[in-house]
């Protein structure tokens, strides 16, 4: 609020001072009208169905009540923050979703970049398309597929891989019930469904490095691996930067979808993350409030997030993501 | 090259916003359009214009010409709106357009109990239609008055029509006879005989394929069965349920002269350990954590599976025309429902679900929706959807009338009766064939019989203010704890553990003070 204070005054500063610069702005936006036209359905899209809404926000603080409205509801200041810091569950949720999101960070997030550096270095441009192709493939099943999929292939029952287990004389293993396993398989499926996917900004950013830069790199006398560690990383550093500084802001988000499918009563303790508890106590039990105080509290350690790792990243010397 | 280029540019940018625009203000039409016919109350010989939110147990509900719904909007003068909604998500929906505040005419509120109607109730979201039920001869006589009791909000004033259910025929264990009488063994009577026949179902090959491939108990675990059976869902819970001998979550302790919470008797542990041992010897599904209701039913149709807990009106439109074409030796008489599990099975609460007309619907118009239900319920107009319209669904033979599953089927008829349901008709047992006809008079015989013995819920109506709070993640931490201890993560003293810091939990301890007083201002004491 009171930056936004700041930001207004500051511009209104700024316009007494100089007219000129106002015109200016005017002239700017005459110029580039097109450009601004073809931006408008994108700040239309933000307008009204990220920032309209996120004056529902309010009801964190309210006895929301769908019947009185937000208008009538009952104000009760922090209640409910209170409440979700006093839950004794509040550590399990806390820790789930940290682990969880580490994981994603720690094996996930390089994945997609180990794949496009094996792929960049592919020869043969069809066997490389094909490649790409079939790995993009998981993104475009929704997980509901895709956990009726490990549900056939690895039910302890009748999963297909217990079956061959048990043809070739193994025990059977447990993993969908099993809470040891449960963060890794999630982490696992999860790289399964998107890596491929990733891989399409990095592929990107490679693609436009000059080639003049290998040439005469390999005129040195690099191999292979050199080349890699000194001309393709550097020139992806800041795509690289850019997404993990995003990713960090995704911390507190761990796929909805995904847990509340693999989710059951025996990994209860390790899957219950801040997501399906929002969904559980939010629409199974009506209690909108506190959901929605659960909610903002996540996005808040979100946007910190994302804000501390920008200003580090500048202090290093890189490029932020703002 | 570039001013074309250019021009073709602002011509696009022109468009969309063109486009853009026209969207907006049609869909602004559109709003108006709806507010105007769902507003309209109108004139007392107009059709009587209602949107309605139900369930719906078919994969493709009703479209809005189906000639069944045509049929009854014409006898009853009105022309419904009708919203059906997957009864697998019903509780998730009903919170959401609670939520949204914008509320059809008459909504099924599946649990009238639910913390979100319940609070809405209070702030006077929905009609309080007691006072008007005497004048509707139908709502008054034809839903039985047990129905209309249990489902009294905490002030004892009616905020919805309880949709009827009959108190017998509540849902319990259905075996398969043939595999009983080709293993030679008796139709079991207790737990322990019950325990023998699964051993045998699972050990002694009862589909005599010569392998040994079956299991005994079509069971899983869901989390969208919390709150019932002591949170391990129907199947489970039957189990549970005839340990204790009753299927409510309160149990009268006259020593002590208070309701005692089920979850704290010795029996449900004694039901832990039974059915940790059944686990364990193979007779549920290995993965009855990963299933649904859906897959394990498909278990028993899939002559997989011989136990299950069911509705035996259940018996061909979900279980047995598919069982027939794995296993055409199977008869309808084969789908055999149990009598008694140790002396006891459930007594139906009378209803199954409320419909609620929200405050915002005028009275006028109030009134004229109670009057739709009513005319809906006399005779001539719900036989449109059992028998459904002459000449397409049922031929007269004999002065009978004589309707064909399928086409009835075809049409969605049945789901009507989610939301207007007879349920004092005789039961006529003709079937289509001999042999439905044969299945129809047995479990006409069985539930006789267990109407001798059944058991209703004494606790059914009853609300305690703390248990509304507490109850959804105490369900939880229950059906987790049991389910672990059923697969064997979990020693069964975890359970003693568990019960221990319950019983010292002062919300707990208010929450059953509350009910105690509830149970005792009802039965007037």
């Amino acid at each position: 609020m009171s930056t936004h204070e700041q930001r207004m005054s500051t511009v209104k500063g700024k316009q007494t001072s100089s007219k000129k610069k106002g015109l200016n702005l005017l002239s700017a936006l005459r110029r580039d009208r097109s450009l601004y036209l073809l931006a408008l359905p994108g700040v239309l899209f933000f307008l009204v169905f990220k920032y309209i809404p996120m004056w529902g926000i309010i009801i964190a603080f309210q006895d929301y009540s769908p019947f009185r409205g937000i208008q009538g509801s009952e104000w009760v200041g922090l209640q409910h923050f209170t409440a979700l810091f006093g839950n004794p569950d509040f550590a399990l949720l806390f820790r789930n979703t940290l682990a969880i999101s580490m994981l994603n960070l720690i094996l996930f997030f390089p994945f997609p970049i180990l794949i496009s550096l094996g792929l960049n270095e592919l020869r043969s441009v069809a066997y490389k398309r094909l490649i790409q192709t079939i790995i993009y493939m998981p993104h475009f099943l929704s997980w509901v597929i895709i956990a009726g999929l490990t549900l056939l292939l690895f039910a302890k029952g009748t999963g297909l891989i217990n079956e061959l287990f048990t043809l070739w004389g193994w025990p059977r293993v447990d993993i969908l019930t099993n809470p040891d396993s449960f963060w890794i398989m999630v982490t696992l499926q999860a790289m399964w469904k998107e890596a491929g996917w990733g891989t399409i900004v990095f592929l990107a950013a490679m693609a436009s490095v000059d080639t003049q830069l290998y040439e005469a790199a390999r005129m040195d006398g690099a191999g292979r691996l050199r080349q890699i560690w000194h001309i393709t990383l550097p020139a992806i550093r800041s795509v690289i930067i850019v997404l993990l500084i995003l990713r960090l802001g995704d911390i507190m988000e761990v796929g909805f979808e995904q847990i509340f499918l693999m989710y059951n009563g025996a990994v209860s303790e390790v899957a219950e993350v801040f997501d399906t508890y929002v969904y559980r106590t939010g629409i199974e039990q009506g209690d909108f409030s506190y959901s929605t105080a659960v909610g903002l509290f996540k996005s808040v350690i979100g946007l910190v997030l994302v804000v501390v790792a920008n200003r580090v990243v500048k202090r290093m010397g890189q490029e932020g993501v703002y | 090259m570039q001013k074309v280029g250019k021009r073709n540019t602002r011509n696009l940018a022109w468009i969309i916003l063109v486009v853009m625009v026209m969207s907006v203000v049609l869909s602004a039409c559109g709003n108006k359009e709806e507010g105007q016919v769902s507003g309209n109350s109108g004139n007392a010989d107009d059709p009587l214009e209602v949107s309605i939110m139900t369930i719906t147990p078919s994969a493709v509900p009703a479209a809005d010409d189906n000639v069944i719904k045509r049929a009854i909007e014409e006898a009853t003068n009105s022309k419904m709106n009708i919203q059906w909604v997957s009864n697998n998500i019903y509780g998730d929906k009903l919170n959401l357009t609670l939520a949204s505040g914008d509320i059809p005419d008459l909504i099924m509120i599946n649990d009238p109990f639910g913390s979100t109607f319940t609070k809405m109730v209070k702030q006077g979201a929905f009609w309080d239609i007691t006072p008007y039920i005497k004048d509707y001869t139908n709502l008054s006589g034809g839903i039985p008055d047990i129905a209309w009791d249990t489902t009294k909000a905490a002030d004892g004033n009616n905020y919805g029509i309880p949709r009827p259910r009959p108190v017998t025929g509540d849902s319990f264990f259905i075996i398969r006879k043939d595999w009983l009488d080709r293993l030679n063994l008796q139709v079991p009577e207790t737990t322990d005989e019950l325990f023998n026949v699964m051993e045998a179902f699972v050990e002694q090959d009862p589909d005599g394929n010569g392998t040994k491939d079956t299991t005994a108990l079509a069971a899983y675990i869901s989390p969208d069965d919390l709150g019932w059976g002591g949170n391990l869902g129907p199947v489970l819970g039957a189990i549970e349920n005839s340990f204790i001998g009753t299927n409510s979550s309160w149990k009268w302790d006259e020593s002590q002269g208070k309701l005692v919470y089920r979850e704290l008797l010795p029996e449900v542990k004694e039901s832990l350990q039974y059915l940790t041992k059944a686990y364990s010897s193979g007779m549920m599904p290995e993965d009855l954590l990963s299933l649904k209701l859906t897959q394990a039913r498909e278990l028993f149709k899939r002559n997989q599976a011989g136990i299950i807990v069911d509705k035996t009106g259940t018996m061909r439109k979900i279980y047995a025309d598919d069982l027939k074409k794995v296993d055409p030796s199977f008869k309808y008489t084969d789908f055999y429902p149990l009598t008694n599990l140790n002396g006891y099975n459930p007594k139906g609460s009378g209803y199954n679900g409320i419909l609620a007309i929200p405050a915002s619907v005028p009275e006028e118009k109030m009134k004229r929706i109670l009057q739709l239900v009513d005319t809906w319920m006399n005779p001539e107009v719900f036989e449109i959807q059992q028998f459904g319209i002459e000449g397409t669904h049922y031929e007269v033979v004999d002065g009978k009338k004589v309707a064909s599953s399928e086409k009835l089927t075809a049409d969605n008829a049945s789901d009507f009766n989610h939301i207007v349901n007879v349920i004092d008709l005789p039961w006529d047992t003709t079937g289509e064939t001999d042999e439905e006809t044969q299945a129809n008079e047995l479990f006409k015989k069985v539930e006789a019989e267990r109407d001798k013995t059944s058991v209703a819920d004494l606790a059914a109506g009853l609300q305690s203010e703390t248990g509304q709070k507490v109850l959804p993640e105490l369900n939880k931490k229950i059906q987790d704890l049991k389910a672990k201890i059923i697969l064997g993560r979990e020693p069964i003293e975890a359970w003693d553990a568990f019960v221990e810091t319950l019983r010292n939990d002062p919300n707990f301890q208010a929450m059953s003070d509350e009910m105690t007083e509830a149970y005792k201002k009802r039965n007037g004491q």
